[in-house]
């Protein structure tokens, strides 16, 4: 990565960007990438990778790459967004985008809470995980984002990785990629960690993500 | 009356018309009345656009999930150096704003075309000059925006022309900002008349750029210095794209005295045209200097043309299909003690004979 | 001069239709028109009106409240209209159903007679011929159902008093 950006530490944003650009610049594409930003922590790679990098609006992330990659299918699109931004208030673009078969890669971070704002109940919050706006315990089975698209986008490429087993990550991003390049829509959902909103230390971290793939499957769909 | 190189055509048809011939290459949008006609004819445009006997296949559309993803695809598109627009009204000029407010943001050249309807809420479908606020102050921020008003089919196609050239000259949103009425209606137009050289794009984003846009700021300087650059770059348009119109009837000089001053504008200003020349050619109004002072681009506001003519003037009234956008507008730019009354009829037409009365009174 | 005309009736029957070549055949006259249709909500069921105005000069606005002619097709029509100033040159369907029913008009043809007649009143006005507005509506409408039904509505406003 060109620069050190501002993410808290440990947090897993940095270690998908650097696996992005990383695949970008094997497969000579870093020049011909466009990569939009939600808003959350996502927004905080503005300028983490040297390729055209830009921040758009919460949750609106996805039309904003469809209408790119509409006006300009040569660049790569990539929108990268966390799992609010994905699930809840773009749920619908992220749907329309998918059904239509739109060829943008989405990345989503899924680390079940909205973490920019301090860490409040998100779609992907886990039934009784406690969090700023569910202090009792969420009652609510969270959103499984590759799970919900897989009937609606015959021809779309889907996957959930983590951040914590990067071979996968690795390489499941280098297949999205090359569905985009055939013309189907790809999103790679991402769990990854973060530890400032859950409050883990170490080890702890790994373990929580662990937990997390009872309920968020990890593969392709 | 020679009307061979007229067409009768209805306000949908004036616009899909205008971004063709502004070099318009995509168009997102979502159905609304009374404004879904763009879209639809936009879309039969792009299927059967004939160049040379052959197919094509340059015009690109997309019907959206809603008016938030058409405003957003909009801004993606934009970005990549494609001249895109949208339509919308009423609810759906409301879900624009999210869009907008990035393109205000990131200055970007988008086009918006408003039919304004009544509201608030879904209020009528038909017609209304109630989004006015909306087009110039509806995002988060200072209202930076290039707003047309206009007040024909003609002046539909040449300031729907001029909002693509001043969006991608100056990066500021550009809104055109009609109704109900002039979108339906149909007359004869002879568009071959005007004539306007189109503006090249650039794209924001390219294989050629290795750009890092933000569009969020951690430190409020940041974002001070930011609009203080915006606002002067605004002003400088400024010098350049505001425009106005006086009338004092049919045939005179634009300078003749007057001691009252309708404002309008868009449609309401055509119906005031009609009444100042009725009250300046009757009988009974002999020695009544009365004109019109028409703001064309409703952002920024002619407010020097406003102060010029209001010294001279007695009194100043406001005829507007809302109940009072306008002259709060007029309000804020007249630095004139003047009075100010007028006619506000929220989401409805006002016929020139109304405002005849309201002079007569 | 700046004539003003108002058509209302029912959804479906054609108003906006009839507008349109009324607005047509005025134009080859070289006159200036504006046709603006006004509707409910509904797509179809509700009333439909119609505003034109044929001019020697520029038209500045398309609605008007005092038409010089108007039209009424349906009863549904009737109360619509009503706010609008009462001309003498107004024309309702409820005048004109015994005439139409004495002649074996069909419900759906009854628009056809309307435009027959104000056909026949604008030519005589001068501002178009009412043969254009026939050729236009034979374009139109010969190839589809109805035809001679929609022929006889038109031909018996020839010799109507009106």
């Amino acid at each position: 990565m060109a620069k050190e950006a501002k993410f808290c530490p440990g947090c897993g944003y940095p270690v998908v960007l650097r696996f992005l650009h990383t695949i970008l610049k094997d497969k000579k594409l870093d020049k011909k990438t466009a990569l939009g930003l939600d808003i959350g922590c996502s927004l905080l790679a503005w300028d983490a990778l040297p390729i055209n990098t830009f921040q758009t609006h919460h949750g609106r992330v996805v039309p904003t790459m469809v209408g790119l990659n509409r006006a300009k299918p040569e660049l790569l699109s990539i929108a990268l967004v966390g799992d609010g931004g994905a699930y809840a208030i773009g749920l619908q673009s992220l749907l329309w985008a998918a059904m239509r078969n739109d060829p943008i890669l989405v990345i989503v971070a899924n680390n079940t809470v909205y973490a920019m704002t301090g860490g409040q109940m998100a779609p992907t919050t886990m039934i009784e995980q406690k969090t700023d706006t569910s202090p009792a315990g969420s009652d609510q089975p969270p959103v499984l984002g590759p799970e919900l698209i897989r009937g609606l986008s015959p021809k779309a490429y889907l996957a959930r990785a983590a951040v914590n087993d990067v071979k996968q990550l690795n390489e499941y991003l280098n297949k999205a990629i090359e569905a985009c390049q055939l013309g189907n829509f790809a999103l790679v959902e991402v769990l990854s960690f973060c530890p400032t909103n859950w409050r883990t230390k170490g080890a702890e971290t790994n373990e929580r993500v662990e937990e997390m793939k009872r309920v968020f499957k990890i593969g392709e769909f | 009356m020679k009307t061979n190189k007229k067409q009768f055509l209805t306000g949908a048809e004036v616009v899909v018309r205008a971004c063709v011939d502004a070099g318009a290459k995509m168009m997102f949008g979502y159905p609304i009345t009374p404004g879904t006609e763009i879209l639809s004819h936009w879309i039969r445009e792009a299927q059967s656009r004939l160049i040379g006997g052959q197919a094509d296949k340059s015009l690109k559309y997309l019907q959206t999930e809603d008016e938030i993803a058409a405003g957003f695809c909009m801004c993606g598109a934009v970005m990549a150096g494609e001249k895109t627009f949208t339509a919308t009204a009423g609810p759906g000029t409301v879900l624009m704003q999210d869009a907008l407010s990035m393109a205000d943001g990131m200055r970007l050249p988008v086009v918006v075309i408003v039919v304004q309807r009544g509201g608030p809420s879904s209020g009528t479908v038909i017609y209304s000059q109630q989004e006015v606020n909306l087009a110039i102050h509806g995002g988060n921020g200072e209202g930076l925006r290039l707003v047309y008003s206009p007040s024909n089919l003609t002046e539909l196609y040449e300031y729907t022309r001029l909002a693509f050239n001043n969006a991608w000259k100056y990066n500021f949103p550009v809104i055109v900002l009609s109704d109900g009425f002039l979108m339906k209606t149909r007359q004869l137009v002879d568009l071959e008349k005007i004539k306007i050289k189109n503006i090249e794009t650039e794209a924001i984003i390219s294989e050629n750029t290795q750009k890092n846009i933000r569009n969020i700021y951690t430190f409020e300087e940041e974002l001070g210095e930011k609009l203080a650059r915006d606002k002067k770059d605004f002003e400088k348009m400024a010098g350049e794209v505001i425009m106005s119109e006086v009338f004092c009837g049919r045939g005179q000089v634009e300078t003749c005295p007057y001691e009252e001053l309708v404002i309008a504008h868009g449609i309401v200003a055509g119906a005031a045209k009609e009444a100042v020349n009725a009250l300046r050619l009757a009988p009974l109004a002999q020695g009544k200097k009365v004109g019109l002072f028409r703001p064309i681009t409703l952002s920024p506001f002619p407010a020097k043309e406003l102060n010029e003519l209001a010294k001279q003037a007695k009194k100043i009234f406001v005829v507007e299909s809302s109940m009072g956008q306008l002259r709060d507008l007029v309000k804020q730019n007249l630095e004139v003690a003047v009075e100010v009354s007028g006619l506000y009829k929220p989401a409805e037409g006002i016929e020139s004979e109304e405002i005849v009365k309201l002079l007569n009174c | 001069m700046n004539l003003k005309i108002l058509l209302s009736g029912d959804g479906g029957q054609g108003i906006q239709l009839m507008s349109d070549l009324v607005c047509r055949a005025a134009i080859q006259r070289g006159f200036f028109v504006s046709h603006i249709p006004n509707y409910g909500l509904e797509q179809r069921g509700g009333v439909s009106l119609a505003f034109i105005q044929i001019s020697d000069s520029e038209i500045a606005y398309p609605k008007f409240s005092k038409p010089d002619i108007t039209l009424i097709l349906s009863h549904q029509a009737e109360e619509r209209t009503a706010k609008f100033s009462i001309t003498n040159s107004q024309f309702s369907v409820k005048d004109y159903e015994e005439i139409l029913k004495k002649n074996n008009i069909p419900h759906q043809s009854y628009n056809m007679f309307f435009l027959g007649l104000l056909a026949r009143m604008l030519g005589e006005k001068g501002v178009l011929q009412r043969e254009k507005v026939f050729e236009l509506l034979r374009e139109k409408l010969e190839k589809k159902p109805n035809w001679e039904e929609n022929k006889r509505a038109w031909e018996l406003t020839k010799n109507i008093r009106y």
